[in-house]
């Protein structure tokens, strides 16, 4: 595969190509199996990865955080809107 | 954090304001802001919720320290992954004492949880130079401007270390992506 197309694969995986050029390494990938190989293998990689949530960060770890900064000394206190802190907001 | 970039920097200027003025609340306003931001990183960084714990706690103890020269001016983001990079990074020279394995950190089924284990676990034997960019800027979302930043590169030494990671990672998952699918 050139180096062309190598980077092309890359800013495709990333969704970073234009819908244009898109379309034409796709139009392009279907006469090259190495090429359809790369794009697809990359690009599952890619959305593999932004599709991971991640670790949990629920009540125990942002209250047991913030009691590590308490006993180092820090000085955190509750703004009036937020007078629960035991209430932690999960993301919706 | 909310999902809106204008409403976080909003928030961000008001605690750091708050901060500067000796207002005790706003270490909690900031906390968070970035508090999961900044665990998430750290975990993924060191592996282990205890230490991304500790790190955390100490990213933030950092901001206290310094709060009189905090300025609002966009750069905060950036300076705090970059606190808590230098913390992972130091905590990462240290022996291990005890190495806790098996440990539950990701909910969902149990194909999605073991799908996430085997990303961390080929995450981990990336080199860091590839590893650091995919959890930036394909793990956590922080734009490739933020990410080159926070690791003091170029933008296009980020995007160069971000695709030769990403493939180094294809090829370390393997036949696991089709088997997880």
């Amino acid at each position: 595969m050139s180096d062309l197309y190598r980077k092309l694969v890359d800013l495709y995986a990333g969704n970073e190509l234009s819908e244009e050029l898109a379309n034409e390494l796709v139009t392009a990938a279907g006469q090259d199996e190495s090429l359809a190989t790369d794009m697809a293998t990359l690009k599952q990689t890619v959305d593999l990865l932004r599709s991971d949530e991640g670790p949990e960060f629920n009540e125990s770890d942002y209250l047991r955080i913030i009691f590590r900064m308490q006993t180092a000394g820090a000085d955190i206190s509750f703004a009036e809107e937020d007078r629960h802190p035991g209430q932690y907001h999960l993301p919706m | 954090m909310s999902s809106n970039p204008r409403e976080d920097s909003l928030a961000e200027k008001r605690w750091l304001n708050a901060l500067a003025k000796g207002d005790s609340s706003a270490m909690n306003g900031l906390y968070q802001l970035y508090g999961e931001k900044i665990f998430r990183y750290t975990y993924r960084m060191l592996g282990n919720r205890a230490d991304a714990e500790d790190a955390t706690a100490e990213t933030f103890l950092r901001v206290l320290k310094r709060a009189n020269d905090l300025r609002a001016d966009g750069a905060f983001k950036t300076w705090l992954f970059r606190i808590a990079r230098n913390l992972c990074i130091d905590k990462m020279r240290q022996p291990k004492l005890l190495e806790i394995s098996g440990e539950r950190s990701y909910s969902g089924t149990e194909e999605r949880a073991a799908l996430r284990v085997t990303v961390q676990n080929a995450l981990n034997e990336l080199p860091m130079d590839y590893r650091e960019p995919l959890i930036l800027c394909d793990l956590e979302d922080i734009s490739a401007k933020e990410a080159a930043d926070t690791l003091g590169i170029s933008v296009p030494a980020l995007k160069s270390r971000l695709y030769r990671g990403r493939r180094a990672l294809r090829e370390k998952l393997g036949g696991s992506m089709e088997k997880l699918k």
